[in-house]
């Protein structure tokens, strides 16, 4: 990803149950040496993280299941509130990947990925930018495959395949015959796809807007992936 | 018979059972239509009182119609039991010979007590103990008859010669019939126990034939895994070459495929995958395995050539592997990214083998397309 710097350190809200895994999010930011992430609040429901501290975070990390709940029922309201989410989870299977997507999360990090792929999915969260991590990747890949109109061309299934199998951007690029910056766009442009579907929200609107402006897509395309959203939707 | 069965054998069977019990409903109707009625009508003279006749005619057809249904219904039962209507048809049986004038006590205007056992036939077809209904019925039947001939003055040497041959004669036709179909009953479930044991045995048969074929496929394939490996070490290779260890990791998870392949899983293909992974965890290798999709039914060839290029990525992994099942309804892809040396790639029929190495990292990708 491209080192854009934030004027100030993305602020970072956690909710999770588990205090070692909360302390593992500490040092994770802690040993990033670029500073780009602090967490301002943390607790083991969102109201106690909200209600506080937390209520100016840039992004909220959610862990799905707290106290043996499943938080996929609360993640609209806090979209709608224009709060931007990413759900991390020991779950992994591709039908709770695609519903937290489809419910408005962000981005989808499982407990199995690594403190880089974290960072960097919070940070380019926090900027409006479509981040995919491997697990999403492979989740995307069967359901594009699974529905009866495929949205994902050939290149990005290829690209979003291989990133899913664990090869680094450049690895990919060498595989497919593209530059590295090509791989990022198949990638990004797969997601942003796939936020158009589901149910509508203010952090959605933002990260199309986002990529209008960076020029992954068109906003034709947007018109597009709308109108199958809506035939799915209902 | 209500019930489904579906032992073609059984249902044979109860074929032959029903036909049986058909013919022992018809011939009593037969028998009670073509000869007891004629023989009240026209022997209508011969009665003291007639209607009376008439009226045991028709209790007779009234126990008759209940029986033969119950018979040919198990679901039925009669109100009473057969006994119940057994002796109502001796009633019967007695009311004719008191209907008839004492002279005409062996004509065949009294047909009751030569008929009735006719009845008796399907009141006890069910009963497990019919030949000592039956023979209780007839002897209650002859004690029946011999006091309406006490009665009637008939007890002479001649009547007591035509009671005989009578009573002798239809209780010979009516317990042969029930004994014949009795007997034809139990042949037919014989011929269908017999022939479903031979089935079974045969279906035995065919299955050890099929385990011992497979049992030494599988040997010859344990063999091909094996063997070579184990014959270096035997020729004195030396058990600290990489090389060396690098075979015998590779024979070992291809034992291991083999032993794990065949189980009976829901997901067979990753069950041996995961099987696979196990040992190369306790190699002390760093193994990260992800999947995506459901895996399709899949042959056991393909599973075999889809698995066996990453399994020998696996097998050569040193401290790390990524490994990855992606499967939608018409392809399955397995790949893996690991820190193992270059090797010479198998390429086994109907999957596409692909590696590429980067950055000191393998990258194998074996790959079925549905046809």
């Amino acid at each position: 990803m491209d080192r854009e710097r934030l004027d100030r350190p993305v602020r970072l809200a956690v909710v999770e149950d588990l205090p070692v895994v909360l302390e593992g999010m500490h040092s994770w930011v802690a040993a990033d040496p670029l500073k780009r992430v602090e967490i301002i609040a943390s607790g083991d429901t969102l109201e106690a993280v909200l209600d506080g501290p937390g209520a100016d975070a840039d992004v909220i990390l959610l862990d799905l299941e707290l106290n043996g709940v499943l938080m996929i029922g609360r993640i609209p309201e806090l979209c709608a509130q224009g709060r931007r989410v990413v759900v991390y989870s020991v779950h992994e299977d591709e039908e709770t990947v695609l519903n937290v997507l489809k419910a408005g999360a962000a981005t989808f990090i499982t407990k199995g990925e690594s403190s880089e792929h974290c960072l960097e999915t919070i940070v380019a969260v926090a900027r409006d930018r479509p981040y995919v991590t491997p697990t999403m990747a492979g989740a995307l890949v069967v359901a594009d495959a699974s529905t009866a109109r495929p949205m994902l061309s050939a290149r990005e299934r290829e690209a979003l395949l291989l990133w899913f199998q664990g090869m680094n951007k450049q690895s990919v690029a060498t595989r497919m015959g593209i530059t590295e910056a090509t791989v990022k766009q198949y990638i990004e442009r797969a997601r942003i796809k796939y936020a158009s579907t589901g149910r509508a929200a203010p952090t959605k609107t933002t990260l199309l807007a986002r990529a209008i402006q960076d020029g992954l897509i068109t906003p034709d395309d947007i018109i597009e992936y709308q109108s199958l959203a809506a035939e799915s939707g209902h | 018979m209500s019930e489904p069965n579906p032992d073609p054998e059984l249902l044979v069977a109860q074929r032959y059972s029903l036909a049986s019990t058909r013919a022992a409903v018809t011939i009593v109707a037969a028998w009670h239509l073509g000869s007891d009625l004629p023989s009240t009508l026209i022997g209508w003279s011969e009665y003291r009182w007639p209607l009376v006749a008439l009226g045991a005619w028709i209790v007779y057809s009234v126990i008759g119609v209940a029986a033969s249904m119950v018979l040919l219904d198990p679901a039925r039962k009669l109100p009473f039991g057969p006994w119940a209507a057994g002796a109502l048809a001796l009633l019967a049986d007695a009311a004719v010979i008191v209907a008839c004038r004492p002279e005409a006590i062996m004509a065949p205007a009294n047909w009751g007590w030569g008929s009735v056992g006719w009845l008796a036939l399907i009141l006890f077809w069910r009963r497990r103990s019919w030949p000592t209904d039956l023979g209780l019925f007839f002897l209650a039947n002859a004690i029946v008859m011999l006091v309406g001939m006490a009665a009637a003055d008939s007890l002479d040497r001649v009547w007591i010669g035509k009671f005989l041959v009578i009573l002798f004669g239809s209780m010979a036709l009516q317990a042969g019939a029930s004994a014949g179909a009795h007997g034809f009953d139990l042949a037919a479930r014989w011929a269908a126990d017999n022939s479903r044991t031979l089935a079974r045995a045969e279906a035995a048969q065919r299955a050890a034939e099929q385990v011992h074929a497979d049992r030494l496929r599988r040997y010859a394939q344990a063999r091909q895994a094996a063997a070579p490996v184990l014959t270096r070490l035997a020729e004195g290779a030396d058990p600290s070459d990489p090389d060396v260890q690098h075979a015998c990791a590779v024979g070992a998870a291809r034992l291991r495929r083999l032993i794990a392949e065949t189980d009976d899983t829901p997901n067979p293909l990753l069950h041996t995958l995961r099987a696979c992974v196990f040992d190369i965890e306790k190699r002390g290798v760093v193994v990260n395995l992800l999947t995506a999709g459901t895996v399709p039914p899949l042959a056991l060839e393909v599973r075999q050539a889809l698995i066996e290029a990453p399994l020998e990525a696996l097998a050569r992994a040193r401290k790390q592997a990524r490994v990855t099942l992606v499967a939608t309804a018409t392809q399955v892809i397995i790949s893996v990214l690991s820190d193992a040396e270059e090797f010479v790639l198998p390429s086994p029929d109907g999957v596409h083998v692909a590696t590429q190495v980067e950055g000191g990292l393998l990258w194998i990708e074996s790959g079925w397309t549905a046809p």
